[in-house]
This record gives C-alpha cells, sequence and structure tokens, in this order.
C-alpha cells in the first residue's frame, strides 16, 4: 500500500515552542483516510499547540506536516483547503446571525450557498429555527453543533475538532459522537483532541497519548490496554481488578493533577 | 489531490457581506460618528464668517475621519482578535491580506459618508458651497486623510493587545486631538501649541482638506502638509502591520 494514498495527514518531528517553552516536541503521527484519530492527553499536553501548527496559526519549530499530499510549510493555502476546523474555543461576529455565519463560511470556503440551501443545512442540525439568532444566543450544544457544520460545510478530507465535547451535557456528547461518526461514514477522516479516556474509547479508531508535548503511544485502544495489561505501574493504579484504558493512560502520564 | 483554492474573489465577496452586516447592526455608533462633526459644524456658525467655510468644514471632517478610523476600525479589530474571530477566519483557505482589506473597505465607505454628511450640513446650515472641482478634490483627500488615522488606530491596535486598553487609549488621542485641534488652532492655548498642532496628524489633515476645497489657495505649505500625511500614514502603518499579532494569547 502506498503510504501516501492511505495517509491524509503525516506529522513528522514536528516542534512547537513559545520563546524557550517547548509546547510540543519532536511528535510524529498518521492520520489515515475515514478513520477517526484521537489526540489524548492532560490538559496543557499540547493538544491545541499540535493543531494550531497543522491549521497554519503558528509556524513551527521544526517538523513537516503533510495534509493530503500538500506540505503545509510550502503549500499552506492548499492544505488548509482540505481541512475543516473547530477551534478550542470558537467566536464568530457576535453581530451576526447563526444563517449569516454559515453564509460567511461557506464564501470563504468558494461555495455559493442560497438562503434556502442554507436552511436546509441549519435544519440537518435541527437549527433551523434558530437561523435568525446570534450565536451568542445559543446553548453550549446548539453553539458545538453549528461550528461543527461549520468545521464540514465545505466536505473537507479531515476534520480537526479541538475538545469538541468538552463542557456538554451526556446526551449533547452522545449526539455529537453521532454526529462526528457521521463524518466518518462519508469517508473523512477525523483528528479531535480529548481528555476524555470514555471519548477516546468510544469513538476513537486509533489514540495517540501525548503528554508534555510527546507523544508516549500510539495504537488502537483496545491494543493499548492489551499491551500495557502486565504493567506493574498499569496494576497498581487499576481499580477492582479490571484494566482500562484510563488506568494505561495514568500509569504512563503519572498522577500528578494538571492545572 | 484535486484540492481546489477558493477564489479571492468570492472570498472577499462573503467577508464583505459579513463586515458591512457588521456595521449596520452597529449603525448606532455610526450615525454617532457622523453627527458629532455635524454638530461641530452647526455651533460654529458664527466661526464661517470670520474664519471662512473651508475652515469650519476640514476641522468637522477631520473629527469624522479621527472618529471612524482611530476609533471605530481599531477597536472593532482589538474586540475581534481578542474574540478569537480572526484565528477562525485564518484557519480557512484565504489570504489574510482579504481579511482586513475587506475591514477598510468599510472604512472607506465611511469616509465618504462623514465627508458627505459635512458637505450637506455645511450646505444647509451655513450655506457653504463649493465648486464641482473642489468636492471631488476634497472625498480624494479626505480618503488620504482617513488612511492616517486607520494606520495610526493599526499601530495602536499592533502596540496594545488588550482591547480595553486599546479603547481607552483611542478615546484619549481622540479627546487630545479635538482638543488640541480645535482651541490650538485658533491660538488659544499659545503659539507654540498652534504650530505643535499645524504639523501633527490633526493639523495637517486638516490642512490637506481645505486646501483641497479651494484649489486656488493651494499653497507651499499644503504640500509639505500632503507630504507629512503621507509619511505619517507610512510611519504608523509600517509599525501597526508589523507588530499586529492575530491573536491576544490568553
Ligand atoms: N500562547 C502561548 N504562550 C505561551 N505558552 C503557551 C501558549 N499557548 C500554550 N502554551 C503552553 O503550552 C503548553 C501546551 O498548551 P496547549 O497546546 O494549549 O495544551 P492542551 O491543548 O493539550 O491543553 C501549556 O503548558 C501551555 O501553558
Ligand atoms: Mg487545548
Amino acid at each position: 500500500m502506498n503510504d501516501r494514498q492511505e495517509n491524509i495527514l503525516t506529522v513528522n518531528g514536528l516542534s512547537v515552542s513559545y520563546g524557550k517553552f517547548q509546547a510540543v516536541q519532536n511528535v510524529s503521527f498518521s492520520v489515515l483516510k475515514g478513520e477517526i484519530f484521537g489526540l489524548l492527553g492532560p490538559n496543557g499536553a499540547g493538544k491545541t499547540s499540535t493543531l494550531s501548527a497543522l491549521e497554519g496559526l503558528l509556524k513551527p519549530q521544526s517538523g513537516s506536516i503533510v495534509i493530503d499530499g500538500y506540505d503545509a510549510g510550502e503549500k499552506p493555502l492548499y492544505a488548509r483547503a482540505s481541512l475543516g476546523v473547530q477551534l478550542q474555543s470558537t467566536s464568530f461576529q457576535p453581530e451576526l446571525f447563526v444563517i449569516e455565519v454559515l453564509e460567511l463560511y461557506a464564501g470563504i470556503y468558494g461555495l455559493t450557498l442560497t438562503r434556502n440551501q442554507i436552511l436546509a443545512i441549519l435544519g440537518e442540525i435541527s437549527l433551523e429555527d434558530q437561523a435568525f439568532k446570534k450565536f451568542g444566543q445559543l446553548s453550549g450544544g446548539q453553539q458545538q453543533r453549528v461550528s461543527l457544520v461549520i468545521a464540514t460545510i465545505h466536505n473537507p478530507k479531515l476534520v480537526l475538532l479541538d475538545e469538541p465535547t468538552t463542557g456538554l451535557d451526556p446526551q449533547s456528547r452522545r449526539q455529537l459522537w453521532e454526529r462526528i461518526e457521521a463524518i466518518r461514514e462519508k469517508g473523512h477522516a477525523v483528528l479531535l483532541t480529548t481528555h476524555s479516556m470514555e471519548e477516546a474509547e468510544s469513538v476513537c479508531d486509533r489514540i495517540a497519548i501525548i503528554d508534555h508535548g510527546r507523544v508516549i503511544a500510539v495504537d488502537t485502544p483496545q491494543a493499548l490496554i492489551d499491551k500495557h495489561r502486565a504493567d506493574p505501574e498499569v496494576i497498581s493504579v487499576s481499580r477492582r481488578g479490571k484494566i482500562t484504558l484510563e488506568d494505561v493512560f495514568i500509569a504512563l502520564t503519572g498522577k500528578t493533577v494538571r492545572a | 489531490m484535486d484540492t481546489v483554492i477558493p477564489k479571492t474573489s468570492t472570498v472577499l465577496a462573503a467577508l464583505l457581506r459579513a463586515d458591512f452586516t457588521t456595521q449596520w447592526r452597529n449603525r448606532r455608533s455610526v450615525i454617532l460618528t457622523l453627527v458629532v462633526p455635524v454638530i461641530i459644524l452647526i455651533s460654529w456658525k458664527g466661526l464661517v464668517a470670520i474664519k471662512g467655510g473651508a475652515f469650519a468644514l476640514s476641522n468637522s471632517i477631520t473629527i469624522g475621519l479621527i472618529a471612524t478610523g482611530l476609533m471605530g476600525y481599531t477597536n472593532a479589530i482589538a474586540r475581534d482578535r481578542d474574540k478569537g474571530i480572526f484565528q477562525r477566519l485564518r484557519v480557512a483557505p484565504v489570504p489574510t491580506w482579504t481579511i482586513m482589506a475587506s475591514r477598510i473597505c468599510v472604512q472607506l465607505v465611511m469616509i465618504i459618508l462623514v465627508t458627505t454628511a459635512v458637505f450637506i450640513a455645511g450646505n444647509e446650515y451655513d450655506k457653504i458651497t463649493l465648486t464641482p472641482s473642489g468636492y471631488a478634490f476634497t472625498y480624494f483627500t479626505a480618503i488620504i486623510g482617513g488612511l492616517v488615522y486607520l494606520s495610526l488606530g493599526q499601530m495602536v491596535a499592533g502596540l496594545i493587545t488588550n482591547p480595553e486598553t486599546v479603547n481607552s487609549t483611542t478615546r484619549l488621542v481622540y479627546f487630545i486631538f479635538i482638543m488640541v485641534g480645535m482651541f490650538g488652532e485658533l491660538g488659544i492655548l499659545g503659539v507654540q501649541i498652534h504650530d505643535l498642532e499645524h504639523w501633527s496628524p490633526y493639523g495637517t489633515v486638516k490642512t490637506i482638506l481645505a486646501g483641497s476645497m479651494e484649489p486656488a489657495k493651494w499653497t507651499n505649505d499644503t504640500s509639505i502638509a500632503l507630504l507629512l500625511t503621507v509619511l505619517y500614514a507610512g510611519v504608523f502603518a509600517t509599525i501597526g502591520i508589523q507588530r499586529f499579532k492575530w491573536n491576544t494569547n490568553k
């Protein structure tokens, strides 16, 4: 199998620094076409910094990023055109109605949609009746649906979601998981970040555990559990004799609480 | 790898539409920007006979240009940067210059509106009329003058990240310009302040506006003021663009 055809994203030796502080150190991983890949790590692990480098928001100190065959450093516009993005804290112009925000982003991604087409898109996420509200007037779950629909409006090959379910209630969270799986069903790849084990186990095909800016392990959730089942640290943190992904995660990243 | 980059014209059209809609939703402050220079013009009715129509008009237009460029534009970009609105736009496959170009187009329309409002008020209340070429020339210099305050605002947003500090800074500069501008020009504050005012970004813009209203009275002094105006705009814009960050790193 040709690597170039199977990978939608290849990150190689990526390092990101803020001044002297190394937030991401020599990170490598790749996302296959049509898979949901999770970057799992505690607060401050470097998840958002990694995504920011992929999105072109900050310039990596070193390393290479190839998105759908385009080098993000050399062909940033082409690399970004294949990306759908939901930032960790998304904000849209507070003066605009939801429908106008969608119109803006449709246009920015080169689509010319009619108002009816946009209303239909809002209908798919059951927000037709919110079209003429301001984004800030929507509930957290509704805002998340809107930013997800904007992230996928141009049918991108790779969708980046930064902590998409943080702060959502269980119902909204499950609904969002289904929407994320629906993106995969359409043949697109998803790269999401999370600090939730449950989320990593429930929706991700493969995960990379990241901590202190380094990738510690990459595999399917089950394979990670199987691989580390016999580690003394994993057994020592496990509870009630059952080894979970969380046990593996805690054993690999340590017990220290992160800010 | 059949990726297509959106056409710049489509992107710009979408940005313009959003930015003009935003401006329309903020029409109260837009109206205030237009009303203040008009009120000043009307209240100066007595001065028109002494100092001339061009003096009164150019003063009012300058105040309007400062309000829209230095305050309207600057506070909007400081706020949007702080809210992460620019970051979301920048992850789209758009060349970054289009984001600012669209904002500046809105400002160009504001410059035309301010100038027109002052012209109409001057005509209605003070019976000031210019020759057709005077009007045309003044629109042109108003744009040059407007660019000075836009780039001054860009510099403020480049040097200061906190939107509240940006807001109070632009208000302060606006206030100083108005005070020193109006009273310094009349010589009330003494000769030195008068000279300082005359060659400040307030005075040079006023001078070129007044000069373009009566092209026959264009002097050497006016030409130097034009040169200085362009120089100010260039310096402010260079600093403002170089130092500008798209996010506030919260
Ligand atoms: N703009 C910044 N300036 C300085 N340090 C930063 C900046 N953004 C993030 N960091 C630091 O980099 C590290 C990684 O942050 P981040 O990528 O946001 O982590 P995560 O998304 O995994 O929570 C943290 O220690 C954070 O404090
Ligand atoms: Mg983060």
